[in-house]
């Protein structure tokens, strides 16, 4: 089967779909606010006249470069060209400043590479037992879950714990706005219909990262005295070596980002910022963490790109997918005479081997398009800043827009912007704000519908193995930090 | 002063003609025409509604152009087309959520009775009620009866105060089962849950491949007409229950719309749906074809607001 499925990839049109997929993914991505969900759907039927293979190939391939993409942004600009790369931009950025923006891209495209070739080979090894293990996460199993995330978030994230449990709260404040996840009434709209929908999260991601820059390259001092001094280019080779060394990582983060990705509803922001604090706690410089450090940069990439293949597991194995993106792919799928669920590879083996071949290999072509792409993208950087931000600032108010075709989601984006530059200019880490938005109305729902379930027992959060073993695990790895902190405190009064 | 008062009238007279044979009917579709999609691009209704467009524009001989207007469940969308030009160049294909459940429960700025004139329908996933394999329920009267006798039962469906939530709230203010009622994000999500056996019951659509695979058991479908897949799963009021939740995909245009216009959009769509190449489509998608003409979408519509305003009075929720 897998050699009749590497056969029918012996077609010029599999090649030039998986090229063009890539390299559409890569471009749509890195502009903040375009992601993969409107890409795809925007392509499908462009597909109906193809192949199932190609067509499939080149949606696959978008979905994966477009999640690749937003890091070129990210590291170059410091603007996220999708919300997963928020967690790339801060050490991927900070090695960009200093003039190492080609080495930063390089390992960022590598751990990307390593991430989708991972989830991808666990997708076609294990689609069907992985899709059966993650029904077992019900309700009270994913609240317990999030609140570990968001532990994470908070203990391990660097610098003032009160600072991101501060913003966390503002997040999931933020949250609490649009219709009540159990009964549907209106929270907080102030009778708007607008604000039914709550704060989506692209225009408040737009606003958060790409438009508070610009109002900090505004307000700041820097354009009195004279021209920004403009790093010169380092020289930017990754070798194996170094990304051996980051052995762990990659593996760590390329487990985390494909097991969530397996769940319904969390996405790939959220993975990308665990895997990125937890490389910080195990780091033996964790000081270089926010500096620049290499593997900040990895553990994102890898964790995000990772999500990409275990996204598809529920959605190909049960036909049920997980968020908005695999949805339209599911669609795409079902076009193609291709219907995932239970009878897909039974009945469509040799397609379905050969997409699944077909991802592995065009890590080729993501390699070498992403080094061409990066030889004009690392000039970018020189740029001046008069006539960069003004484009932020149009594709930002573009990318908002272009999520609901609303204005609303425009102010959105520039009330966002303002706080965003408040918080950052007052010191506070504006990720946690993000993970909070985004997991707060999930956790709130899934809590509910736990508590629902049980009648209101909260036994049920530890009813079953996993949700106590993952209480365990929120458990340990506070009374951990806490430990640790207390230990340094005495190391300094000494 | 006075011929050329003569002649800005004869101008006038002119552009008011102009405009008034723009909109006869005779001429229409003399422009593009515009329909709205209350979803995000890729979803079921929308690559349905681009395949109808792309068909209607080979009979019709002016292009149809989907646009989409997602968010609030459809509600935005309803608003904006029902406030739009009634002149047959901006529809809507919409669905049962934002014409008549929604509608029922909070104010949304619209009427869909009043504001709107149905055109016709062409789809219309099945809902099921459906239990894991491994549950012990074969049948719905079994379900309800094992309700009824203290085991409380808990159904998912894809969201708060959703046409399922609705009829299954109906069903169990008639028999006084305990059916305790856990909302998810979207019928995925509940239909995960129900395999997962976090909940006994998911109300959802798109179930026909995980029936046959024997993972999920189909007691009933909500809606009025048996699923032409299942032929011996009955309806909800098949089985004795009277409630029910029509699912609907039609277009609809603002009220207003000449009538004229309004049967030349009928037959153009009419002919489409019917078509064994839309059919063909819908198959792949794994969405039901289902033809019904504007005036029974009009009293289908009608029915179904005043069914759930009743219900909604009932739990409370009346606005």
């Amino acid at each position: 089967m897998l050699w009749n499925a590497f056969l029918s990839l012996l077609d010029i049109w599999v090649l030039v779909a998986a090229v063009t997929g890539i390299v559409t993914g890569i471009i749509i991505g890195a502009i903040p606010g375009l992601g993969p969900t409107m890409a795809i759907a925007l392509l499908i039927p462009a597909t109906f006249s193809m192949q199932p293979i190609p067509a499939m190939i080149l949606l696959l391939g978008v979905y994966q470069g477009a999640i690749f993409g937003g890091s070129i942004s990210a590291v170059l600009l410091n603007v996220p060209g999708t919300p997963s790369s928020a967690a790339t931009a801060i050490d991927g950025n900070a090695l960009a400043r200093r003039g190492e923006g080609g080495r930063a891209l390089r390992i960022a495209l590598y751990a990307s590479v390593f991430g989708n070739v991972f989830s991808c080979l666990v997708l076609m090894l294990l689609a069907e037992p992985l899709a059966r293990f993650a029904l077992d996460f019900g309700p009270a199993e994913m609240t317990v879950l999030m609140l570990f995330a968001l532990q994470v978030i908070v203990l391990f994230g660097g610098g003032s714990r009160l600072d991101a449990l501060i913003m966390v709260l503002v997040g999931i404040c933020a949250g609490v706005v649009g219709l009540d996840p159990i009964d549907g009434s209106p929270r907080f709209t102030f009778g708007s219909f607008a604000f039914e929908s709550g704060f989506q999260l692209i225009p408040v991601l737009v606003g958060l990262f790409a438009m508070s820059e610009v109002f900090i390259q505004v307000f700041s001092r820097r354009s009195e005295t004279g021209d920004p001094e403009i790093p010169d280019l380092k020289p930017a080779r990754v070798s194996l070596l170094d990304l051996w060394r980051m052995r762990a990582i990659l593996v760590m983060s390329s487990v985390i980002g494909t097991f969530v990705g397996i769940l319904p509803g969390i996405g790939s922001t959220v993975p990308a910022f665990m895997s990125y604090n937890l490389a910080r706690s195990r780091s033996k410089e964790p000081e270089t963490f926010g500096a620049g450090a290499a593997e900040g940069v990895a553990a994102p990439e890898a964790a995000n790109n990772a999500v990409t293949g275990g996204a598809l597991v529920p959605t190909l194995a049960l036909g049920i997918p997980g968020d908005a993106v695999t949805a339209v792919i599911l669609g795409a799928f079902m076009l193609q005479g291709l219907a995932p669920g239970p009878f897909l590879f039974k009945n469509h083996g040799v397609e379905v081997y050969a997409i699944f071949e077909a991802l592995l290999l065009s890590s080729l072509p993501t390699v070498v398009f992403g080094l061409l792409l990066f030889r004009v993208a690392v000039h970018v950087i020189r740029i001046r800043p008069q006539h960069l931000f003004p484009a932020i600032a149009i594709l930002a108010a573009l990318g908002a827009f272009s999520v609901n075709n609303s204005l609303f989601d425009v102010w959105v984006m520039l009330g966002a912007g303002l706080l965003g530059f408040f918080f950052r200019r007052s010191g506070f880490p504006i990720s946690p704000l993000l993970i909070g938005l985004i997991l707060g109305h999930p956790f709130e729902q899934s809590m509910r519908q736990a508590l629902l379930m049980s009648g209101g027992s909260l036994g049920v959060f530890v009813d079953s193995p996993i949700a106590l073993g993952l209480l365990g695990l929120t458990g340990v790895s506070l009374a951990t930090s806490v430990l640790f902190s207390l230990r340094e405190k005495r190391r300094d009064s000494e | 002063m006075n011929t050329m008062r003569r002649i800005g009238m004869a101008i006038a007279a002119c552009t008011l003609f102009v405009q008034t044979h723009g909109a006869l009917a005779g001429d229409y579709p003399s422009r593009p025409i515009t329909i709205v999609v209350p979803y995000g691009a890729g979803g079921t209704t929308d690559i349905s509604a681009r395949q109808m467009a792309a068909m209607a524009e080979k009979v019709a001989g002016q292009p149809f152009v989907v646009e989409n207007q997602p968010g609030s469940s459809g509600t935005n969308a309803m608003r904006a087309v029902a406030a739009a030009k009634p002149d047959g160049y901006t529809l809507i294909a919409t669905t049962s959520s934002p014409s008549f459940v929604t509608p029922a429960l909070r104010p949304v700025g619209y009427d869909t009775t009043t504001d709107f004139i149905p055109i016709m329908n062409y789809s219309g996933p099945y809902h099921g009620v459906l239990v894991n394999a491994d549950a012990p329920y074969q049948t719905l009267d079994e379900l309800i009866t094992a309700a009824k006798s203290g085991t409380a039962v808990t159904y998912g469906t894809a969201g708060a105060m959703g046409g399922a939530h609705l009829a299954f709230t109906s069903v169990a203010n008639q028999t006084g089962a305990a059916l305790r009622h856990v909302p998810f994000d979207g019928a995925s999500a509940a239909t995960v849950a129900v395999l997962g056996k976090h909940v006994d019951v998911a109300l959802v659509p798109a179930y026909r491949d995980l029936v046959q695979d024997g993972k999920l058991r189909l007691l009933a479908v909500l809606d009025g007409t048996r699923d032409p897949d299942f032929p011996d799963v009955p309806t909800l009021k098949d089985a004795g229950y009277m409630a029910e939740f029509p699912s609907i995909v039609g277009i609809l245009a603002p009220a207003g719309t000449d009538g004229a216009i309004v049967a030349k959009l009928e037959k153009i769509f009419t002919d489409v749906a019917s078509s064994d190449e839309f059919k063909a489509f819908m198959t792949k998608l794994g969405q039901p074809v289902r033809v019904i003409s504007g005036e029974a979408l009009k009293a289908t519509i009608a029915e179904n607001l005043a069914a759930y305003r009743d219900l909604a009075k009932q739990m409370g929720r009346s606005k």
